[in-house]
């Protein structure tokens, strides 16, 4: 089965600075893989990579099977639609209503009549758990509810895929849960294959069947929640403990 | 050509030299203008953005260009009034200042009152969608923020910017002529003297500049706004550097299209 996401020998340098350093990594579909590790070891910029919004400096990024380094923006463009991402601040346009900005990808890449189009939208928020507030706009929000309109915008195009970058970052344990919840339901319901990046160990740990630990630029470790949890790494142990207690 | 390299931060230094930082200007408005030029040929950009940006930029102007355009007109008046009265040449009162309104005041005034009043708000606006992620945010969602942001506000000011320039000319004239009136020059004499000094050249010369101050304004709030980065003080800097690079540009561009407009007229 060819892999939803395989990254060969991903390296990305900036002003000097290599943020990655060769990763390899692949995502069968229909899995939840987390990447975990502390803030400013790449897990954004990796994550942006897969996106195509980042252009590495050497390696591959194939995306069904399709390399998309090489590619223009223009290129890139057909293929980010089988892509959802869910930024770290949700990144909802701000001078635009919750409908807007669900509907902003439907309008533009799908024929749909005004009817279909509500329909298409109130069903999205409903997944979510939003309904009732597709007048207000992002600052009338709570961080929970911009996460999950996020998620919404990035599910109306049926991506095959969705990236989230921090989740459940800024969250208090009541909505992480839920949020958790919703990815996993998801998961389930619709066959979606979802890549996390995340710091937050109790989350990781309940929503991916695989977690990859990332430390300066590399993958450190890779395998199910249990075995994370068991290594015998000491930085990985030392990072899970600092995290579980800073949680606590 | 990569539009990409407009917004992203590759490659980017964190401290460049002068030259350097001068040279990757000169580039990004170079590929963003050739980006903006050719989704504009091909009709890729959103209409329905487009009549919002010729509101934003057109509409909402005019009371400001008039005003300010009509004390320009008003104080040039002021001054020429009362020199050539003394020699006993009412009747280049209104020819002195039509001649300097529609070949320069006027062209200057719409460019600087529209970066003050719109360059800034763009460059804020593009730098705020920068830094919270909403421009990934619209390429992810598979839409270029070049045909979606740059392409109609361009398009927008290059209807609007000549627009404010006639309106500008018609402000400044009756600024004029009413002090013209309070100093004792008939306004039948006043208008004689337009007519007699002023030629169509002189309007659409004018016009011409406003063109090109709408390119200069649109392409470099543009662009500082997609290339700003490090949160607010970085869009401050984005907005502070939008305004102050759009007017001297203008300001220079002025000098070389008088030249080559009117100089050997």
């Amino acid at each position: 089965m060819t892999p939803a996401i395989e990254l060969c020998q991903l390296v990305y340098r900036v002003n000097g600075r290599t943020i990655l350093q060769g990763i390899d990594m692949q995502v069968q579909p229909g899995e939840i893989v987390a990447i975990m590790g502390p803030s400013g070891c790449g897990k954004t910029t990796l994550l942006k990579c897969i996106a195509g919004l980042l252009q590495p400096t050497a390696g591959e990024v194939r995306i069904e099977g399709i390399n998309i380094v090489p590619l223009s923006e223009r290129e890139k463009m057909p293929l980010r639609l089988r892509l959802g991402i869910v930024f770290q601040y949700a990144a909802l346009f701000d001078y635009l209503t919750v409908f807007e900005n669900v509907a902003f990808g439907l309008v533009r890449h799908r024929r749909l009549a005004r009817a279909e189009l509500e329909r298409i939208v109130r069903e999205r928020l409903a997944w979510v758990g939003l309904e009732g507030v597709e007048h207000l706009y992002p600052s009338q929000l709570s961080g929970g509810m911009r996460k999950r309109v996020g998620l919404a915008r990035a599910l109306a195009l049926d991506p095959h895929i969705v990236l989230f970058d921090e989740p459940t970052s800024g969250l208090d344990p009541v909505n992480a849960y839920q949020i958790d919840m919703l990815i996993r339901r998801l998961n389930q319901e619709l066959g979606l294959t979802a890549v996390i990046v995340s710091h937050d160990v109790v989350s990781v740990f309940r929503t991916a069947d695989r977690v990859l630990m990332m430390s300066e630029g590399q993958i450190l470790l890779e395998g199910t929640p249990e075995t994370i949890q068991h290594a015998d790494h000491p930085q990985v142990q030392a990072f899970l403990r600092m995290a579980s207690a800073n949680h606590l | 050509m990569r539009e990409e390299l407009v917004w992203t931060d590759e490659g980017a230094p964190e401290q460049p030299s002068v030259i350097r930082a001068v040279l990757e200007f000169i580039g990004a408005i170079g590929v963003l203008l050739v980006a903006t030029l050719r989704n504009l040929l091909l009709g890729r950009f959103e209409g329905r953005e487009c009549l919002h940006q010729m509101a934003f930029i057109g509409a909402t102007s005019v009371p400001i260009v008039a005003l300010t355009s009509s004390f320009a007109g008003a104080v040039i008046t002021l001054y020429s009034t009362s020199l050539l009265l003394r020699v006993g040449g009412s009747g280049f009162v209104g020819g002195a200042l039509s001649v300097a309104m529609t070949r320069e005041i006027a062209p200057i005034l719409t460019g600087i009152m529209v970066t003050a009043r719109c360059g800034s708000a763009i460059a804020a606006q593009l730098g705020t969608m920068k830094i919270t992620e909403q421009i990934d945010a619209l390429r992810a969602l598979g839409v270029s923020p070049i045909q979606y942001l740059v392409v109609p506000r361009l398009l927008a000011s290059l209807v609007m910017f000549p627009l404010l320039g006639v309106v500008a000319n018609f402000a400044g004239i009756l600024g004029g002529l009413a002090v013209a009136s309070a100093l004792g020059v008939p306004a039948s004499i006043y208008f004689r003297s337009i007519q007699l000094f002023t030629e169509p050249f002189d309007l659409i010369g004018g016009l011409i500049k406003t063109v090109v101050f709408a390119v200069i304004v649109m392409m470099v709030s543009c662009q500082q706004g997609l290339g700003a980065r490090g949160g607010a003080v970085g869009v401050g800097h984005a907005t502070t550097r939008a305004v102050v690079l759009s007017m001297v540009l203008i300001f220079v561009a002025n000098y070389f299209l008088a030249d080559a407009l009117f100089a050997k007229r």
